[in-house]
C-alpha cells in the first residue's frame, strides 16, 4: 500500500537525520557553561514536548470535526496521532528526569509542570486503552473524540503550568511572547532537532494511518 | 561539568531506543497488519 511505503520512507529519513541531530548537539553546539553536558539533553526534550502536546491538540481538533463531520478518516487520524504522541510524551517522561538528576537533585517532584505531563500521559494511554475496549466501531470512535477533546483541554494547563504555578521547572525559554533567549547556535541546533521530531512525528502518523485502514478494509465490520 | 555526562549519555541512548524501536514496531505491524 502506498500510503505505508510512504510513512516507511519518511520515518527512515527521519531516523538519519536523527542521528545528524546528535552529531550536531554532541559536536558542533556549544556545551552550556553551568549545566555542562547534562543540558544537552534540552535538544531532544523540549522537541519530544511540543509534539506530545502538540499531538493532543491535533487529536482533540479531529475529534471536534469528526463530532460533527462524522468522516472516519478523522477518527483514524485522531488514534493514530494518539499512538504518536504517547511514544513523543513517553519520551518527555524518560529524558526529563534524566535532566532533572544531575540539575536539580532529585529524579521526579510532584510539582504542576511534571505532573501535568504525567496527566497528559496517563490520558493518551486512556485513550488508547477505550480504544481497545469498545468494540462498536461508531461508539468507540464517538467515545473517544470526546476523551481526546478532554485531552486537548489539558494541554494549555500543561503548557502553562510554569507561569500559573510556582515549579522547579525552568520557564519557557523559546517559545515565549519576547525573543528566544538562547544563543544562536544552540537556537539553530533546537531549530534542526525540531524539525527532525517533525518529519519523523509525520512518518510514524501516515504509517498508524496506514495500518487502522489495512485493518479496516480486511474487517470491514470491527 | 564531566560528571554530567552518563546522564546525557543516558537521555541519548533511551530517546535512540524509543524512537528507532517504535519504528521497528511500526514496520512490523504493517507488514502484517
Amino acid at each position: 500500500m502506498r500510503l505505508l511505503k510512504t510513512g516507511r520512507w519518511i520515518t527512515a529519513v527521519g531516523l538519519v537525520l536523527l542521528a545528524g541531530v546528535y552529531v550536531r548537539a554532541l559536536a558542533f553546539t556549544p556545551v552550556e557553561r553551568t549545566q555542562g553536558m547534562a543540558q544537552k539533553i534540552f535538544y531532544l526534550h523540549l522537541p519530544a514536548a511540543i509534539w506530545a502536546e502538540g499531538a493532543m491538540i491535533l487529536v482533540g481538533v479531529a475529534s471536534i470535526f469528526f463530532l460533527f463531520l462524522k468522516d472516519p478518516r478523522l477518527d483514524r487520524f485522531a488514534e493514530a496521532s494518539a499512538e504518536v504522541g504517547l511514544v513523543f510524551c513517553t519520551l518527555v517522561l524518560t529524558t526529563g528526569p534524566i535532566w532533572g538528576k544531575p540539575i536539580w537533585g532529585t529524579w521526579w517532584t510532584w510539582d504542576a509542570r511534571l505532573t501535568l505531563t504525567l496527566l497528559l500521559f496517563l490520558m493518551y494511554v486512556g485513550y488508547l486503552l477505550l480504544r481497545g475496549a469498545v468494540t462498536d466501531p461508531g461508539l468507540k470512535a464517538r467515545y473517544a473524540a470526546v476523551l481526546g477533546i478532554c485531552g486537548m483541554c489539558l494541554v494549555p494547563f500543561v503548557h502553562l503550568s510554569v507561569v500559573m504555578f510556582r515549579t522547579l521547572h525552568p520557564q519557557p525559554i523559546v517559545i515565549k511572547p519576547s525573543a528566544p533567549s538562547l544563543p544562536g547556535e544552540m537556537l539553530e541546533t533546537l531549530a534542526f532537532s525540531f524539525l527532525v521530531f517533525t518529519v519523523l512525528w509525520v512518518g510514524f502518523v501516515i504509517q498508524r494511518y496506514g495500518l487502522s485502514l489495512v485493518r479496516e478494509q480486511a474487517e470491514p465490520h470491527a | 561539568m564531566p560528571e554530567n555526562t552518563p546522564y546525557m549519555v543516558a537521555a541519548y541512548v533511551i530517546t535512540a531506543v524509543i524512537l528507532v524501536g517504535y519504528a521497528g514496531l511500526l514496520y512490523r505491524r504493517t507488514l502484517k497488519p
